[in-house]
């Protein structure tokens, strides 16, 4: 525990009660970014900071307020909090509005998560400089003259917060973070310049890849799009790549929070206990994976994490339900937003599922698309390989899917076993079956 | 954590959009809204910034050698003021005070910011740029003069400051208005939101230039139910405005738009599937130019030879009845800007004059490549952020059509009212945006309304497809639009008149 910070925490709760507020919660939170850019085989940005944030939650006569600010002079600090307690006395009372009941706060694990990377304080810029050096080199030799430009960069950071609330929570975090990876640009025909990218995010280095293979990766993803076209408009069995099905469940994620439920927003809302997908859509929220990216111990409002089955074998399980919304839903608590989303991954490889489906379109990335959490309806435009006696023949650009979530999750006919290690999403890859692929 | 290297339309509501103007916006000449310039002076008289210190730190920065260094002092405070079940329940605020100094070698950038404004943490912060460079100092400038540009929005800002209990009756009176245009109106979402950045920025070539840069909106959310169905719009009014903007029937227009936004919905039928004719309906949906052709426009992504139109400039990309300009000047719009944030002043910038491409939007770095003058483009989010070429407000020009007669002229396809997103990929100039409200065009007419696709297309094909330009020009009113790349959101507006395109991707579902 970082005690500067906690004494600093502790000051100000006991500086919002004196101003007049009831209860109060109070975070603090210290960062420390580096980032360093290559292009043209010289640094092309170098930037490196510490932020620091203070955030405080203010309960008063029954109402609320929640302020940030980035001045931590106690002086500053002192009018902030002050004003901050008078306005939140304009407000309109909620009665819904309190710090939660201590009891979700007990039962916490006492574990360690590996969010810290005890090497971190040895990583020299040395070292930053040759592995965003590396990934360009790589670019550059296995790209060739295909190769039009290509930036690599490397971001690595180290945060620590400490939470506290007038009713007796205490949670204090640590983590380290790094990012490497590159974008780059190959030539096409005529003005087209395809642009691929690879990142790949860790909590400890030893996680990462090495530089040479997310310059590798760089280079196979970029040049897989040269030449891609509009293809006929057909429905097509689809695979979505690991690292993009995410972006199409976050989607349905939207609907599954108690705020979506309680403000009518969700097509999800009467759906607990039904079938919502195909037997394959099996979803866990794991809070303790060992270096996930998404690991905690506690949630935003303090309470003890917990392992859940959020979708079983296709069957709604359960809600993300945060304590405020939880009381105006009189519904128990859960947790208010995911930590990491694992599911089980299946026996066969991408390619061994393209091969036995011979026809049909490996989505490699999106582009735009939205989805509407009311009525479930989704669209989003595509990016990938159309596949033809198991391999692929020809990429695409300029397509699209859409379709109402209820749907879609019904259409999952297989889960590759590929889980994407670098997000907090742990998907593997998903074959959807009678997709309508929009094109020409 | 991860830098996000895609460009997307952003949108702070759940679901914002824009309040039309019927007319194009003519101004008088030599109207530039407001009659004086921010005062200078705040950042000297609140936090002791004085020539002298600035002279320090920017030595500092160049001690190893850069060609140009500059400071970004920044003091924002946000507001937001929340009503859901028909309460203003909940308020947040947010401080943000730091620096950002840049030291640029080339097109080199070291970067650093510290939030306290002390001398040693500024030093501190110059010293980590200055690492760029691996040369004999340079030294800045030994004077510095002030920047005086004309104004386009209120820069004697109290918004922020005033008493909440002012505000309360907005957000008060929008979910009452709601609630009586229908009784199919379940719930209601009501944001106020504002905003205060002053900011100063001091360069190493002897300019400094101080501003109050006031931003704000009202937006609002709704469902409605039906028959066991729901439905959700929104919409919303803001800009770089003034309270007196912000009248009972500004209010009264945004709950009018985004009850009948929601209502019309429980007709919505899916189009077909595939390529087909689209009429764009004027304002909103310049997000497909901003996505489509103007991020291809800023000069970093040309002069890195990423952008599609890297090799387009002085050729013909469009019908000769077709201008795209970006324009930081238009009084309280989002986008506008009274210099930008290297104290170059604001400008409006022709992009495509009457179908030849002219030129990029250009920040230091990349017209110093060009060898041009900068076109006060040069934009960050923050002062944790270091300057890349942003857009403003970009627009199209109206043209000679009338609406009636591009909707009967794409004979059959679609009719796009309302988007919410959209994204572009630089390099192929291929894009999307999600169309939230539309209608079926079937025989020249407008019929059954759509919903909830995302259109597909390919920004210099989309550009050589515009076939006929309409003469209802508006801009995008709403104040929640902002703009990403490279991980830095910046407010934006955009504007068009109708017009068709020949071609392009639905994504239906048939």
């Amino acid at each position: 525990m970082n005690k500067e910070m906690q004494e600093l925490t502790a000051w100000t709760i006991k500086t919002a009660k004196s101003a007049g507020a009831n209860d109060c919660k109070v975070g603090i939170n210290s960062q420390r970014d580096v980032e360093i850019s290559y292009r043209e085989q010289k640094p092309e940005t170098i930037k490196e900071a510490t932020t620091k944030q203070l955030m405080i939650q203010i309960f008063v006569d029954g109402r609320y307020s929640s302020q940030t600010t980035s001045d931590l002079r106690k002086d500053a600090l002192k009018d902030f909090i002050g004003n901050a307690v008078k306005m939140t006395k304009l407000l309109a009372e909620d009665p819904f509005r309190t710090l939660p009941d201590p009891k979700y706060y007990e039962g916490r694990k006492e574990m360690d998560l590996g969010s810290v990377d005890p090497t971190y304080k040895k990583f020299t810029p040395e070292e930053r400089h040759n592995i965003v050096k590396t990934i360009e080199s790589t670019i550059l030799e296995k790209g060739g003259d295909k190769v039009v430009t290509t930036t690599a960069s490397s971001q690595d950071g180290h945060s620590e917060s400490v939470t506290m609330t007038s009713n007796g929570f205490l949670g204090y975090t640590e983590d380290t973070f790094f990012v490497a990876g590159a974008e780059m640009t190959v030539q096409d025909e005529g003005d087209r310049r395809p642009n691929g990218y690879e990142y790949c995010v860790a909590l400890n280095r030893k996680d990462m890849p090495s530089p040479v293979k997310i310059g590798e990766s760089c280079v196979k993803r970029t040049l897989s799009l040269l030449g891609a076209k509009k293809i006929k408009t057909e429905t097509l069995p689809i695979i979505i790549e690991n690292r993009g099905v995410g972006r199409v469940f976050g989607g349905f994620l939207q609907a599954m929070t108690g705020r979506s439920i309680q403000q009518k927003q969700s097509f999800l809302a009467d759906k607990k206990g039904k079938k919502v997908g195909s037997e394959h859509f099996t979803i866990v929220d794991d809070p303790f994976v060992k270096t996930g990216l998404g690991s905690r111990l506690f949630d935003n409002d303090g309470f003890a994490a917990k392992k859940r089955v959020m979708i079983d074998k296709g069957v709604l399980k359960d809600f993300y339900v945060d304590w405020y919304y939880s009381r105006k839903l009189e519904w128990e608590p859960t947790t208010g937003g995911p930590s990491n989303l694992i599911v089980p991954p299946g026996k066969r490889s991408v390619e061994e599922i393209m091969k036995e489906l011979g026809r049909g379109v490996l989505i490699t990335g999106f582009i735009g698309g939205n989805s509407n959490p009311t009525t479930g309806d989704a669209s989003v435009g595509i990016i990938g390989q159309l596949f033809e006696g198991g391999k692929p023949v020809q990429a695409i650009s300029e397509m699209n899917i859409s379709d109402n979530h209820l749907k879609l999750w019904n259409k999952l006919v297989e889960v590759a076993n590929d889980p994407y290690p670098y997000s907090s999403l742990r998907f593997p890859s998903m074959v959807f079956e009678d997709i309508v692929v929009s094109g020409l | 954590m991860k830098k996000i290297t895609r460009r997307s339309f952003l949108k702070t509501t759940a679901k914002a959009a824009a309040v039309t103007i019927a007319a194009p916006v003519v101004l008088p000449e030599g109207w530039y809204g407001f009659a004086s310039p921010a005062k200078t002076g705040y950042f000297e008289s609140e936090f002791g910034i004085t020539d002298s210190l600035c002279h320090k730190v920017l030595a500092q920065a160049l001690a190893r050698g850069g060609d140009y260094a500059d400071l970004f002092f920044e003091h924002t405070i946000s507001n937001y003021i929340m009503l859901e079940d028909g309460k203003v329940n909940r308020a947040y605020s947010d401080v943000a005070l730091g620096v950002g100094i840049r030291t640029v070698k080339g097109d080199q950038v070291g970067y650093g910011f510290t939030q306290e404004m002390t001398e040693e943490s500024m030093l501190n912060a110059a010293g980590i740029a200055a690492t760029i460079a691996n040369a004999n100092a340079t030294k800045p400038s030994s004077e510095f003069r002030w920047i005086v540009t004309k104004s386009y929005y209120p820069t004697d800002y109290n918004l922020v400051t005033a008493p909440l209990e002012s505000k309360l009756p907005l957000v008060q009176s929008a979910n009452e208005k709601c609630f009586s245009l229908s009784p199919l109106v379940s719930k209601v979402n009501a944001t106020f939101h504002d905003q205060q950045k002053r900011i100063l920025v001091v360069t190493s070539d002897g300019a400094k230039a101080e501003d109050l840069q006031p931003r704000n909106y009202i937006g609002v959310s709704v469902v409605a139910e039906k028959d066991g169905k729901r439905e959700q719009s929104g919409w919303n009014f803001g800009g770089r405005r003034g309270f007196a903007d912000y009248t009972q029937a500004a209010v009264d227009t945004v709950a009018k738009k985004a009850v009948a936004g929601a209502i019309v919905l429980f007709d919505a039928v899916q189009p077909p599937a595939g390529e087909m004719p689209v009429v764009l309906g004027s304002g909103i949906t310049g997000v497909l130019l901003h996505e489509a052709i103007g991020h291809g426009m800023e000069a970093d992504f040309n002069r890195k030879k990423q952008s599609t139109f890297a090799t387009m400039i002085g050729k013909k990309v469009a019908e000769p009845f077709v201008t795209i300009v970006d324009d930081g000047t238009v009084p309280n719009l989002t986008g506008s800007i009274n210099f930008d944030d290297e104290a170059t002043p604001s400008q409006k910038t022709v992009l495509v004059e009457k179908g030849i491409l002219k030129g990029y939007l250009h920040d230091k770095i990349s017209a110093k490549y060009y060898k041009v003058k900068p076109t006060g483009n040069g934009r960050r989010q923050s002062y944790q952020h270091y300057v890349i070429p942003r857009m403003r407000n970009t627009y199209m020009e109206a043209g000679p059509a009338t609406p009636e007669d591009v909707i009967k002229t794409a004979k059959n396809g679609i009719y796009v009212e309302d988007v919410s997103n959209g994204e572009v990929k630089i390099g192929e100039g291929d894009f999307a945006f999600y169309v939230s409200a539309g209608r079926m065009i079937e025989n020249g007419k407008l019929t059954k309304p759509i919903k909830d696709i995302n259109i597909m297309g390919n920004g210099p094909k989309m550009l050589a497809n515009i076939t006929m330009m309409g003469n209802d020009f508006a801009f995008f009113t709403g104040g929640g639009g902002a703009c990403g790349k490279d991980g830095q959101a910046a407010p934006c507006s955009f504007g068009q008149p109708s017009c068709l395109v020949k071609s392009l991707t639905v994504g239906g579902r048939r």
